[in-house]
């Protein structure tokens, strides 16, 4: 403020002293360039720089008022002009300074948050592959799981056909594993009510299937060819009923056993004879092959 | 009285001699002093003057006006060739300053420019 009073004074003098004599192009010069210099940037960045061109010119200034046109006065003023450009200049590199530092600033900024990015996706990657690797050893936890228990199945499996082939005639099949009981040996002739005995073989064939529930089972009932075909079916499907009803009353579930009548369709053995009639006349029961986890 | 006139003769000759000592002492003149001028010259070759057209005009305003001086003083125009050498000097200056804001323009642009990929490559 100091100086720009100095100025002022001294350019009004200068002014006064101009009405005498006609300033030298390098004063003139001089001012316009300190004008430009103190009415831009440098006023507010380069203050101490603005000031020494201020100083410059007030002695030009001086000088003319003393030498009016002289070597000196011009000589003075050149230099004022120069340190005026000299303040702007200084400005200029303060302002590219400024914002070389801002852009630093803003790439070191960037620079961090994409460190900060990369650590957070290295971290989500490495959750991702534990997660990962956890939910491979829980899936490897159950397909040991599975197949301990499908190996255990097959045990028992395995264990009940042994079981039953002392109870009775056992034939592993394409469909199943079939046990065949006489018929003479379950119900009385025309009749679908089990007997006394049978109970008991049926209980013993209810104790080996119980050990393998998870199978579903077929009940069949055959008749030999002697009656009409409506009357076997019918007999034969209240004898499989009777052997479905009677496991289920042994604790097997109801909804892994149906129960299929059909009469004298399918016969084992000659019918011409008593001996075959006897075999045709049976009751088969069909363990299913794969075991079944859940209900059908 | 022989004798007087010869010592008389060799104080007058001391004298003389001690005279034009004195005036030639006082009429040789001191040599110009262009240090400011030609450092601030060698200063803006430094920092790369002749390669930035504003700096490199400066600069050469700088060398011609130190030539221009150095003339003057040859010329018995002391007074005028130190005068102009304030010239020489403030051109060299301004020379070197055009020649950093150069620099520092050249750099800062770098500078926004490393920043803005950056910046996009994260985008």
């Amino acid at each position: 403020m100091r100086s720009n009073r100095v100025f002022v004074g001294v350019a009004c003098a200068g002014f006064l002293a101009s009405c005498a004599t006609t300033a030298p192009n390098e004063l003139v010069s001089a001012r316009e360039a300190y004008r430009r210099a103190s009415t831009g940037s440098a006023a507010s960045v380069a203050p101490a720089e603005l000031h020494v061109a201020n100083e410059a010119l007030s002695q030009a200034e001086r000088s003319f008022q003393e030498h009016s046109d002289s070597y000196r006065t011009r000589d003075l003023a050149y230099v004022a002009q120069r340190k005026s450009e000299m303040a702007e200049a200084t400005a200029s590199i303060a302002i590219e300074q400024k914002s070389q530092t801002e852009a630093k600033s803003d790439y070191q900024a960037t620079q961090d948050k994409m460190a900060v990015q990369a650590k957070q996706d290295l971290s989500d990657t490495r959750s991702a592959l534990a997660a990962s690797e956890r939910s491979g050893e829980l899936a490897a936890e159950r397909l040991s799981a599975e197949q301990a228990a499908r190996t255990a199945a097959d045990q028992r499996a395995a264990d009940a056909q042994a079981a039953l082939a002392k109870l009775g005639a056992v034939k592993d099949e394409p469909r199943g594993m079939v046990i065949t009981l006489s018929g003479s040996v379950l119900f009385a002739s025309n009749r679908a009510i089990l007997l006394p005995e049978a109970r008991s073989r049926l209980d013993q064939v209810a104790a080996v299937l119980l050990t393998t529930r998870e199978r579903n089972l077929t009940v069949e009932g055959h008749t030999d060819s002697q009656g009409s075909d409506s009357y076997n079916l019918g007999l034969s499907q209240r004898r499989a009923d009777a052997v479905r009803n009677y496991l289920v009353q042994a604790d097997y579930q109801a909804d892994r056993i149906q129960a299929h009548g059909l009469g004298k369709g399918h016969p084992i053995a000659d019918n011409a004879s008593p001996e075959g009639r006897a075999n045709n006349r049976r009751v088969e029961i069909i363990i299913e092959r794969e075991p079944h986890t859940s209900n059908p | 009285m022989r004798h007087v006139s010869r010592t008389g003769s060799l104080v007058f000759a001391m004298a003389v001699v001690a005279t034009a000592i004195a005036a030639g002492c006082a009429s040789a003149p001191a040599p110009l002093r262009t240090e400011a001028s030609t450092s601030g010259i060698r200063a803006a070759e430094e920092v790369g003057a002749p390669k930035v057209p504003r700096a490199a005009l400066h600069l050469q305003l700088a060398k011609e006006e130190l030539e221009h001086a150095n003339g003057l003083a040859a010329s018995g125009h002391r007074d005028q060739a130190s005068s102009l050498l304030l010239r020489a000097q403030a051109d060299a200056e301004l020379a070197v300053m055009l020649s950093r804001e150069d620099t520092e323009k050249s750099e800062a642009r770098a500078a926004v420019e490393r920043a803005r990929q950056l910046r996009q490559e994260t985008n």
